[in-house]
């Protein structure tokens, strides 16, 4: 168990190392910042005077390196708008963004899993192809339309809900729901599908034999074997929502979060902002992604308990 | 959820009873920093005037200026090149400091003498000819120009020379009694000013709020508290109209309008705001060398077509670099750009043209209308012979030297040529120094008598032939002046007002007032 939380850790670093690597430079393709932090068409003079001010006249290895180095005084450089560390910017707005991430997630699971759960075990009738059917039309529902959607219907419309920001848990229903409803159906299909593998193996006709009661059958012997593979998809479909589903909700519901905030610093080009927030985001998923590792690990004995 | 519009509280309100008055307003941008010597956005300017006072002040309601006094009370020029200033007595800034002399010599040669890189930059395009401003006395000061200034209250009116106060800002960080280039960001996060709302919280990009400022020496503030939201989806904003959740919302698109028109309990406010969408063209590239091919490039587009098609006739095409608000010096007399494809064509001809690609980059959102504009305008190109294409890039390549042809801003940064045309086409300006603009000493000779002539009708002739330049060897075709919206709740009376600089948000007394319904 140990071994494994430690290579997943190692696993974690390496990649958090790839990606800022990789946003640094991507970043630098995608114009000169003092283009859009200062305006459009300043004169040469200028251009030099502000590109000495906000330290962008050193060359790219020596700002990379610079960048690296504020990793360690954990203020992660300022940004070139606001002059202020971006720490304390990037910290002003993950709150928001992970509260509408767990709620999403949150949403998911309690919703996701029993329907799957009910679409395996009712494979052959109605009830699930109505689960599948409804699942498959969520899976093919982008997040922007289903959002717009909602707000035209229960805001413009019927005027029940609120639009914009997050002040009250009202404000939390639409943005969770966009944020869930893909994920929702992807994991429903999922779960679905993994528990019909374990449904059919030769343990549950023992665990019946045995005159087990159905519902300690496919709970206990059932989705405790099936809840492995879901917890992997689950995993995997967060890094998703939390990159890019959040840019989205953020927007349309003007959630002050880390997607709103990475959207305008792609647009200023505020390159110490920018990096920082995916790096956030990427750092977000890691851990989800981590912990679900370890949660995987639990989930399966055979990682548990080092016999892998 | 601020839902201060219940129409029957409005009524009370007014009457001056207990209930706060409060505003949301849904901003499709919120600054990121609030310095009114170091921004000219137009997301910024939304911001300033609310909160901060210039020594000459204006009647916005007139479209053209009619100066008046502000935190000066007199102005007298002593010398030709000298202005002595009579300060307002009894102002006070928001962190309750007394405003005198010395808080207005600093704020004045923070820009007229910048240290600060982000002033020096505003500094030079606008403020070259001030030398620095000295204190004779508590409540006078004198201003010394470089040369005569013929625009002395224009560039007194300024947002960069807006008042701010100099222990406060000097004490924000390191040495209290020296301004450090860190005091002054760190003043743009935490803003004070003169004006009758003090700005009580801003988080950058997000919110801003604005809270009636008691202190203040003119006529108070008529809201106790406005709070600007970034709400930056379009269809977000008219719905957060709807349920309430604002009162006010900017940046309404003319294809959004009849939305907002075809609801009783709501209204819109817009104007052809003072600044052109242009095209602009490189003169040093190899393809665009001969003028006579920008000419036809220019000729080819129907403005008047993009009008009717993008913005439904509602924004203004104009005939020159001109804007009424330039006031004696609006020219639309002269007919520097016009449409005529038939001349297009003669002139690809006669230039040799061989059907060479002309490339025309668009940002894909930044200006409303900007890709559709850019793609009707090669459509146009095609029809004289043009063979255009457009380019999408989120990038901007005006500096470049492969850049054909691209869309752009002219912003009417203050009511007069030289605070539109004249901050982006001056000799050795942004344009020329960018490589796709040429003067010569003709051209800066022209400029020089434009700027500094005292006798209107000299400078109206030098402007003239400024744009007969243009209009022979074109660098630049303004397309319109884009017609801006705000949304409200029909309970709101408010409207931009015609003698401020684009998307001034004002809300100070006689601004903004409410119905009783």
């Amino acid at each position: 168990m140990l071994r494994h939380i430690t290579r997943t850790l190692f696993k974690m670093v390496v990649t958090l190392f790839v990606i800022v690597t990789l946003v640094f430079f991507a970043t630098r393709l995608s114009g000169d910042p003092i283009d859009y932090v200062v305006g459009q068409g300043i004169t040469q003079e200028d251009r030099d005077l502000l590109t000495r001010y906000y330290g962008l006249d050193a060359s790219i290895w020596e700002q990379y390196v610079r960048f690296l180095g504020s990793f360690i005084d954990g203020q992660f450089g300022l940004s070139f708008v606001e002059r202020r560390p971006v720490a304390e910017i990037v910290a002003e707005r993950i709150w928001p963004s992970l509260q509408l991430l767990l709620s999403g997630v949150s949403l998911t699971i309690l919703v996701a899993v029993p329907l799957g759960i009910l679409a395996a075990i009712h494979r052959s009738n109605w009830i699930g192809s109505t689960v599948m059917t409804i699942a498959f039309v969520g899976y093919a529902v982008p997040n922007f339309v289903l959002a717009i959607f909602m707000v035209l219907v229960f805001a413009f419309t019927l005027n029940w809900l609120p639009v914009v920001g997050n002040s009250t848990p009202w404000h939390f229903i639409m943005p969770t729901i966009t944020l869930a409803g893909a994920l929702i159906a992807a994991l429903t299909r999922f779960t679905r599908n993994a528990m019909l593998d374990v449904l059919s193996q030769d343990f549950m006709r023992t665990a019946r034999a045995k005159g087990l009661s159905e519902a300690v059958v496919i709970l206990k012997h059932g989705f405790s074997n099936a809840s492995i593979t879901i917890l992997s998809v689950l995993g995997l479909q967060i890094a998703g929502l939390a990159a890019a589903g959040n840019v989205v909700v953020e927007a349309i519901f003007a959630w002050p979060g880390i997607g709103d905030l990475l959207v305008n610093a792609a647009i200023l080009r505020d390159f110490p902002v920018l990096q920082f927030a995916v790096l956030a985001v990427a750092f977000a998923v890691i851990i989800v992604n981590g912990l679900i590792d370890i949660a995987y690990a639990y989930a399966d004995p055979r990682i548990r308990l080092g016999r892998a | 959820m601020t839902r201060f519009l219940a129409t029957t509280a409005i009524a009370t309100v007014l009457a001056g009873s207990a209930f706060a008055v409060e505003l949301t307003v849904g901003a499709a941008n919120v600054t990121g920093f609030i310095d009114p010597g170091r921004d000219h956005s137009n997301v910024g300017s939304q911001f300033y005037y609310n909160s901060f006072d210039t020594l000459v002040e204006k009647n916005y309601d007139k479209l053209q200026g009619e100066f008046r006094p502000g935190l000066a009370t007199e102005w007298t020029l002593v010398e030709p090149t000298v202005m002595e200033l009579k300060l307002r007595q009894g102002v006070t800034f928001h962190n309750g400091e007394a405003m005198t002399a010395d808080d207005v010599v600093f704020s004045l040669n923070r820009m007229y003498q910048a240290t600060f890189p982000p002033y020096q930059v505003r500094a030079r395009d606008r403020l070259a000819n001030f030398d620095k401003a000295e204190k004779i006395d508590d409540y006078t000061v004198r201003i010394h120009a470089k040369r005569e200034e013929p625009l002395w209250e224009t560039l007194l009116n300024l947002q960069q020379v807006m008042i701010i106060p100099e222990d406060y800002t000097k004490g924000l960080t390191g040495d209290p009694k020296v301004a450090e280039n860190d005091d002054f960001e760190a003043f743009s996060l935490k803003p004070v000013g003169t004006g009758p709302y003090a700005i009580t919280q801003l988080v950058p990009g997000e919110t801003l709020v604005w809270e009636r400022f008691d202190g203040f020496w003119g006529e108070k503030a008529p809201l106790d508290k406005v709070t600007v939201k970034h709400m930056p989806e379009t269809a977000s904003r008219i719905t957060a109209l709807k349920t309430g959740e604002a009162d006010l919302v900017t940046n309404i698109a003319p294809d959004q309008l009849s939305l907002i028109e075809s609801d009783p309990a709501l209204k819109a406010a817009g104007s052809a705001t003072a600044l052109f969408h242009v095209m602009i063209m490189n003169a040093n590239h190899p393809v665009l060398k001969d003028p006579r091919i920008r000419q036809a490039m220019s000729l080819a587009v129907d403005r008047d077509t993009l009008n009717e098609a993008l913005w439904l006739g509602k924004a203004i095409v104009p005939a020159s670099h001109t804007m009424e608000e330039f006031g004696e010096l609006y020219m639309p007399e002269l007919k520097t750009f016009e449409y005529n494809p038939e001349k297009a064509k003669q002139l690809l001809q006669e230039a040799g043209y061989k059907g060479e690609e002309i490339v025309y980059t668009s940002f894909p959102t930044y200006y409303t209308n900007g890709l559709l504009a850019a793609q009707a305008i090669v459509e146009m190109w095609k029809e004289v012979g043009i063979n255009g294409k457009v380019n999408v890039v989120d990038k901007w390549n005006g500096g470049d030297a492969d850049m054909m042809a691209r869309n752009w801003s002219n912003p009417m940064y203050f009511a007069d040529p030289f605070g539109s045309f004249g901050v982006m086409w001056a000799p050795k300006g942004p344009s020329e120094s960018e490589g796709r603009f040429n003067t010569d000493a003709a051209y800066a000779e022209a400029w020089e008598r434009f700027r500094f002539s005292k006798d209107v009708e000299a400078r109206k002739a030098a402007y003239a032939e400024l744009m007969e330049r243009i209009s022979q060897d074109p660098p630049v075709l303004p397309l319109y002046r884009p017609f801006e919206s705000w949304a409200m709740n029909k309970n709101v009376n408010w409207a931009p007002k015609p003698g401020h600089i684009p998307y001034v948000l004002d809300f100070r007394a006689g601004s903004i007032s409410f119905a009783s319904n």
